[in-house]
């Protein structure tokens, strides 16, 4: 397969991104990190990472599912597709991993609960969007969901799951408190706010071109 | 009819002996508004300050009566509140209170003691992390009074200070302290009002 210029423009984009994102709990230790010794620390720090990638995937499932037109003229959207169903099996994954891997250190017997640890009971409600998602896509005929029914829920749920990780990404990490992690994170999720945005508007403001 | 002269007799007899112990000795409820079990323990410079929001407490108290009077006090190692969440969460895992797998502390008093001045010696046994251990709790009786604010009711005050070495309560490893992060004297204040009927 034989891709433009601008698919490698657009695949390098993502990679920057992920690798400043997987440098965040390096460059910008969290406190948490700071009293966990030994393989405590190591696990907790792998959690970090793997969260991170999962916040990743769940930004380029929602500009795949979104399909814009830029997307589809240069992967085409079979492959848009295939993609936004493994990326969506790879965010299941990555979350689940995340929790385990945050949750191991503290103890599991210490669970976060409670209206003082809402940052991560938004994050454990996320979860189970992302959860559900999967399942309710991967097994939709079989849980007998009808296509128009499932693809609303699914929208809906998508863009539910993308303000539950920015506010518990935002809120849970000492990391994106303040500085460059806040502002850049802040800023991704603009852009892609705005990106659907253009996306869903493209045809109604096609047809008000056309009337005009 | 002999049997039930002999029961009644006896349960007269015990009513009538077990009164002047309980008239003797006032249960008072702990005012958990006004009540606290606070802590303070050194990080590296600074102070920490911090208190345990959940706990129950049995105050039987009569300053002529020792003998008979008691302390009781089960704290939730789990409502730790440092006012920081996740330090909260990590004073509560194993690395310190491991408040999953030891969710009270308790400490029950065995002998109270007058040392003067409204000082009194409270001997109990502090129970953390599933072990029992002997402390003395200094208390200063502050007082009995009408209470200001609700009608019908007396408060009793006591105030008291006790330093422990946490570590001698396993209350962490060690680990900390080594690294001179967290220190192991924790400096405990106990500051309890309670009420009773007048």
């Amino acid at each position: 397969m034989k891709w433009p210029l601008i698919a490698y423009f657009l695949i390098g984009t993502v990679v920057i991104v992920i690798a400043g994102a997987l440098a965040i709990p390096f460059v910008y230790e969290s406190q948490t990190l700071w009293y966990k010794l030994g393989s405590d620390k190591t696990v907790l720090r792998a959690g970090q990472l793997v969260g991170l990638l999962a916040l990743a995937s769940l930004l380029i499932q929602i500009l795949l599912g979104a399909r814009g037109s830029l997307l589809q003229e240069t992967f085409g959207v079979v492959a848009l597709m295939a993609w936004h169903k493994a990326n969506g099996i790879l965010l299941c994954c990555l979350a689940v991993l995340h929790v385990v891997l945050v949750l191991v250190p503290e103890g599991l017997a210490n669970l976060p609960l409670g209206t003082k640890n809402w940052p991560e009971m938004v994050g454990g409600v996320l979860l189970l969007v992302i959860f559900s998602q999967a399942i309710s896509s991967l097994f939709r005929q079989q849980i007998g969901f009808i296509y128009k029914q499932w693809r609303t829920v699914h929208r809906t749920l998508g863009y539910v799951a993308l303000c539950l990780a920015a506010v518990h990404v935002l809120f849970v990490a000492d990391s994106f408190a303040q500085g460059v992690p806040r502002r850049a994170l802040l800023a991704i999720l603009v852009t892609v706010f705005v990106v659907v945005l253009a996306v869903k508007f493209a045809p109604f403001m096609g047809k008000l071109r056309d009337k005009r | 009819m002999k049997r039930l002269s002999v029961v009644s007799l006896a349960l007269l007899y015990v009513i009538v002996g077990v009164q002047p112990v309980l008239a003797a000795v006032r249960s008072w409820e702990m005012d958990k508004a006004h009540s606290n079990f606070y802590f303070e323990v050194e990080h590296i410079y600074s102070k920490i300050r911090g208190q345990f929001n959940e706990y129950t407490g049995e105050v039987r108290f009569d300053p002529n009566n020792l003998a008979e009077s008691k302390f009781l006090f089960k704290i939730e190692t789990a409502s730790v509140d440092t006012k920081i969440a996740k330090r909260d969460k990590h004073l509560q895992s194993a690395d310190f209170f491991d408040a999953g797998k030891y969710p009270q502390m308790t400490f029950e008093s065995t002998k109270i003691t007058a040392t003067g001045n409204g000082v009194y010696e409270v001997l109990g046994k502090f129970t953390v992390k599933g072990e029992e251990y002997q402390l003395r709790l200094p208390l200063k009786f502050s007082g009995v009074k009408d209470h200001p604010a609700v009608k019908g009711k007396e408060v009793v005050g006591f105030n008291g200070k006790v330093t422990i070495d946490r570590l001698a309560y396993k209350v962490g490893g060690g680990k900390f302290f080594d690294l001179g992060v967290v220190g192991k004297d924790v400096e405990i204040f106990v500051s309890i009002e309670a009420l009773a009927e007048k």
